[in-house]
């Protein structure tokens, strides 16, 4: 026979019961949510039970209320009593044994969960504990149903609840004189005990719960296969006894071969003794006990305990509120959802169902439960427990208590360590960067040595440079190995200055590449010659990049060079001018003849009367204008005999034909050469030094000549001629000659090359060095119908 | 100041037309006329042969220069005296000129006394040609009235035959030859034989 455990529950020793008030509050999504204020108390206390509607203030972050906060909405509502318009449904609950009772404390806290599941509700539960066996007899049953009846009278229950066989049993043998017609629900009732008080009346329901002893020790035989033997420990009270002949009764069901021992009535220390010294293929089943052999009493939840604690087997039991003493676990209703049941099945009572239609389970449900902790223990493996048991007390894992810490920490340790990786190959990469550049730096400074280069960055405000330690006088001149190339822009010789501005600006606008050669004024007065090259970059401020060298020598070797070649121009000019000094005269003498002629003849106009005055100022008029003729021809030949740098002009070749022809008319006149000028209208001009093309003009016209010199007189024709040939002016000088001999024409333009007798073989070769001075090309062909031809390309300054 | 009408012409050739415009004018002033030409063809295709005076030649003409030009004139059979002008001058052009029968070289620029100077020259030479010209012409006149054979009588004179040798000759006797002599004489206008010589050499008997 299976006893209710509420029923046979005993409190220790005297119990005060005081007021206790304990707050839920269970946040809702409305603003407005009951509360449920419950008072308890024993027979020595008022009951009262009140469900109040309270404005909530929801917190923003959290779901919880602090506690301070209500109490002062309670006090302010109770003060009020007009906002308690709502009659309250009542609900007595009657429990047999000490509300301390473990079931109890647990049953109870399902049921009020199950009210609290309907805030629409207002229900005020009362609680009433009959604290059996600890008081009993008829005196005291007597007096607490009068009790009951005057302390409910004017709050008559509308449903009744009883926890345990015996409060059923008290409240059907005194339900005529309570409450008669208000409905029972039954809670924690074994089903051997309602199969003896059947049939009950159609409006006492609820759900008996059973204790499966067989399914728990068949659970355990799975965990422990090779286990020979089962102990069952029981004590020596009424309800001890009675669980002793259930189970004795229901073994013989269990497998052959198990062998059972009951440890039974044995006081306490003995019992632990004998636990302690059980063989290890043994498992052990309690159901508690509420006295030992010496008559000591314990709870059965303290004795399973105890027992626990002792044995060297696995303990099992059938009774959730034994989880956490020490048992394995074993097949057991929850007590906490018979109260949850509970509750919901007199709220259905209290909305008027009908008792009867009212479908119940047949029986509390009885999972398996497992303490996790002594699965561990016994080493039963997780496996092994199936998928539906309710595994307590289960330590989460590291894993599962910190696992999104544990994510986190490790995202941050794989950034930290990646970025650490990153941060070493970084290093590394620098550190082969540093060495690289070191490398770089030194081989650029042997470089800068060798070639006596200084190297230098001007950029927006900061402009440095380096400069070789030894080699350049960018380097003396500065007191450290830095240049600043500001100073070295203000020591530019002022002739160069605006050059190397105009150089600088240019490279700067046009993103490009700049090179310039510029003078430095020394502090001793000579001034050393320098070639700086770079480019601008753009890539952070704007900047230019570069490497400046001490070109003295080479400028010097060139300016003696261009003063050498000048010499030879001059020279050969002074020498060709000889040739034509015939001819030159000749154009001189012809406006100092026409002068002397007009002079005299004007002379002798004077001296007789009347004076022809008209005639006389013309004879005047013409001598002025040959006296300029003659200075005309004085100034250029001047020019032409003077010794000077080259001077870069723009210049109409046209003109420049024209005037050179001058000196020239004469001999050709002599020599009976024809000239013929093809001269193209509207030239644009080129950049070129006059005294260099005249030079140049004069040298091929008297070539030509020369090469016509054996001609029948009539065959003599010279032709110049210019034309625009693709953005160059080109200048030719024909004769008809016998040609130039195949085998000649490369010798020709070479120095000291002539065929003439007495030729010193520089003409052409200066010629063709005038021409490329101008960047230009001086070539000769034969003519097809005879004679050279010598063009002269000199790149023109702009189209027409 | 306008030249006479008797006065000789000066014709100049110079290819700068400063020059010539100069010297003209001084000529002028001297008394000359002056024909210019700017080149030597055009003084050939336009001068006036028949005027009297002389040439201002420039030597350095483009085409036909000077001294080509004091060629093709005497190859014309012109005496024009030339004086020539010139720029610059060397030693051989001046030789070639004279050589040829120039009056004159000069080189520009050239005094006005001296070009006067050199073109009357110039203008008596050919003032004297012209005049001798004349006196050669009248001789012919005078030899072309002489009978056959006076005329062969007067070429035995000039080659130097005696009376006796001319009348052997032409088979007459020594009388008839005197009497032939006495004729061509009053004819020819010469008073004795020796002048008589004479006249024959310039009509180059």
């Amino acid at each position: 026979m299976i006893k209710s455990v509420a029923s046979t529950q005993r409190p220790r020793g005297p119990e005060r019961y005081s007021a206790a008030t304990w707050i839920r509050a269970r946040p809702c999504t409305r603003n407005v949510f009951p509360l449920i204020v419950r008072t308890e108390s024993g027979l020595d206390g008022s009951v009262t039970a009140r469900r109040l509607p309270v404005f909530a203030v929801r917190c923003g972050a959290g779901r919880c209320l602090c506690a301070p906060v209500w109490l002062l909405l309670l006090g302010l509502l109770s003060a009020s009593p007009s906002v308690l318009a709502v009659t309250p449904h009542n609900v007595l609950v009657i429990y047999s044994n000490s509300r301390l009772l473990p079931a109890t404390v647990e049953g109870d806290r399902g049921l009020v969960e199950g009210f609290a599941a309907r805030p629409d509700l207002t229900v005020a539960v009362s609680a009433e504990f009959l604290d059996q066996p600890r008081f009993s007899g008829e005196a005291y049953e007597r007096t607490f149903v009068t009790y009951l009846r005057e302390k409910y009278a004017a709050h008559p229950p509308d449903a009744i609840l009883t926890g345990s066989n015996e409060a059923l049993d008290f409240m059907l043998r005194h339900r005529a004189e309570l409450f008669e017609h208000v409905p029972i629900v039954y809670m924690a009732v074994a089903s051997t005990y309602l199969q003896s008080v059947s049939p009950l009346p159609a409006d006492v329901v609820g759900t008996p719960l059973t204790y499966d002893f067989l399914g728990t020790v068949e659970q355990a035989l799975r965990w422990h296969p090779a286990a020979g033997r089962l102990v069952v420990v029981t004590g020596t009270s009424r309800w001890d006894r009675e669980w002793e002949a259930s189970i004795r009764a229901q073994v013989a069901n269990l497998r052959h071969g198990l062998s059972i021992d009951f440890l039974a009535g044995l006081p306490i220390a003995e019992l632990q003794q004998r636990l302690r010294l059980l063989p290890t293929r043994s498992i052990v089943f309690t159901p508690g006990f509420f006295r030992d052999g010496s008559g000591r009493e314990f709870t059965p939840r303290e004795a399973t305990r105890l027992i626990a604690a002792a044995s060297s087997a696995p303990v099992y039991a059938t009774y959730s509120p034994f989880l956490g003493t020490g048992i394995v676990g074993g097949r057991m209703a929850n007590i906490d959802a018979m109260g949850r049941l509970g509750a919901q099945t007199a709220i259905a009572l209290i909305e008027g169902a009908d008792p009867a239609a009212l479908r119940m389970p047949a029986a509390m449900p009885t999972p398996l439960q497992v303490d996790w902790r002594q699965l561990r223990r016994w080493g039963i493996s997780a496996r092994a427990v199936p998928a539906d048991a309710i595994v307590r007390f289960k330590e989460p894992t590291l894993w599962e208590a910190y696992r999104n810490l544990a994510l986190i920490g490790s995202a941050v340790m794989l950034l930290q360590a990646g970025l650490i990786v990153a941060l070493l190959l970084e290093r590394r990469r620098r550190r082969r960067t540093v060495a690289a550049l070191a490398r770089s730096e030194q081989h650029m400074r042997l470089a800068a040595q060798a070639a006596s280069l200084s190297t230098w960055i001007h950029g927006g405000d900061t402009v440095d440079a380096t400069a070789p330690e030894r080699g350049s006088r960018h380097a003396d001149d500065a007191p450290g190995p830095l240049v600043d190339f500001r100073d070295t822009l203000a020591r530019i010789s002022p002739q160069d200055r605006a050059v190397v501005d105009t150089a600088l600006r240019d490279a700067l606008d046009t993103n490009g590449e700049f090179e310039v050669e510029y003078r430095i004024e020394a502090p001793d007065g000579e001034s050393r010659w320098y070639s700086a090259r770079g480019r601008a970059d753009h890539a952070q401020a704007p900047r230019l990049l570069g490497v400046a060298i001490d070109v003295t020598q080479r400028k010097r070797a060139e300016i003696q060079a261009e003063q050498d070649r000048a010499a030879l121009y001059h020279m050969t000019r002074v020498s060709l001018l000889g040739q034509l000094s015939a001819s030159i005269a000749h154009q001189l003498n012809q406006p100092l003849a026409s002068i002397l002629g007009n002079a005299e003849a004007a002379q002798k106009m004077l001296e007789r009367e009347p004076v022809d005055l008209p005639e006389l100022r013309e004879i005047c008029a013409d001598i002025v204008a040959e006296d300029h003729r003659a200075a005309q021809v004085i100034r250029r030949l001047g020019v032409l005999f003077k010794r000077g740098e080259p001077l870069f002009e723009p210049l109409d070749v046209n003109e420049l034909v024209r005037d050179t022809i001058e000196f020239t008319r004469s001999i050709l006149t002599t020599r009976h050469v024809t000239l013929a000028m093809h001269l193209a209208p509207a030239l644009p001009p080129i950049a070129g030094d006059r005294v260099q093309l005249q030079q140049m003009l004069l040298n091929l016209i008297v070539n030509a000549a020369d090469a016509m010199a054996e001609l029948p007189e009539d065959r003599r024709v010279l032709t110049i001629a210019t034309t625009l040939d693709a953005g160059a002016v080109r200048l030719s000088v024909a004769d008809r000659g016998p040609g130039v001999p195949v085998e000649a024409l490369e010798k020709l333009f070479e120095p000291f090359w002539s065929t003439k007798a007495g030729g010193m073989g520089m003409g052409l070769a200066i010629c063709r060095s005038i021409v490329e001075a101008h960047r230009g090309s001086l070539l000769v062909t034969n003519a097809p119908a005879g004679g050279a031809e010598f063009c002269a390309l000199l790149p023109a300054l702009a189209s027409p | 100041m306008t030249a006479s009408p008797s006065a000789p012409t000066v014709f100049l050739v110079d290819d700068d037309v400063q020059v010539l415009k100069a010297q003209a004018r001084l000529l002028r002033e001297h008394g000359f006329k002056t024909d210019v030409f700017e080149s030597a063809e055009t003084f050939l295709a336009q001068h006036d042969a028949a005027a009297p005076g002389c040439l201002v030649l420039d030597v350095n003409l483009p085409g036909l220069d000077g001294l080509a030009l004091q060629r093709r004139l005497a190859q014309v059979g012109s005496s024009r005296p030339i004086v020539f002008l010139t720029g610059h001058g060397d030693i051989p052009m001046s030789v070639q000129a004279i050589k040829a029968g120039a009056v004159d070289f000069l080189t520009k620029p050239v005094a006005g006394a001296t070009l006067v100077a050199a073109v009357r020259a110039g203008a008596a030479q050919d003032a004297q040609a012209r005049q001798a010209m004349g006196e050669i012409a009248t001789l012919r006149q005078r030899h072309a009235i002489l009978s056959p054979r006076e005329r062969e009588v007067l070429a035995g004179l000039a080659a130097g035959k005696l009376n006796k040798q001319i009348a052997g000759e032409l088979g007459i006797a020594e009388a008839t030859v005197k009497f032939h002599r006495a004729r061509l004489m009053e004819r020819m206008q010469a008073r004795t034989v020796a002048e008589l010589m004479h006249l024959a050499a310039r009509l180059e008997l």
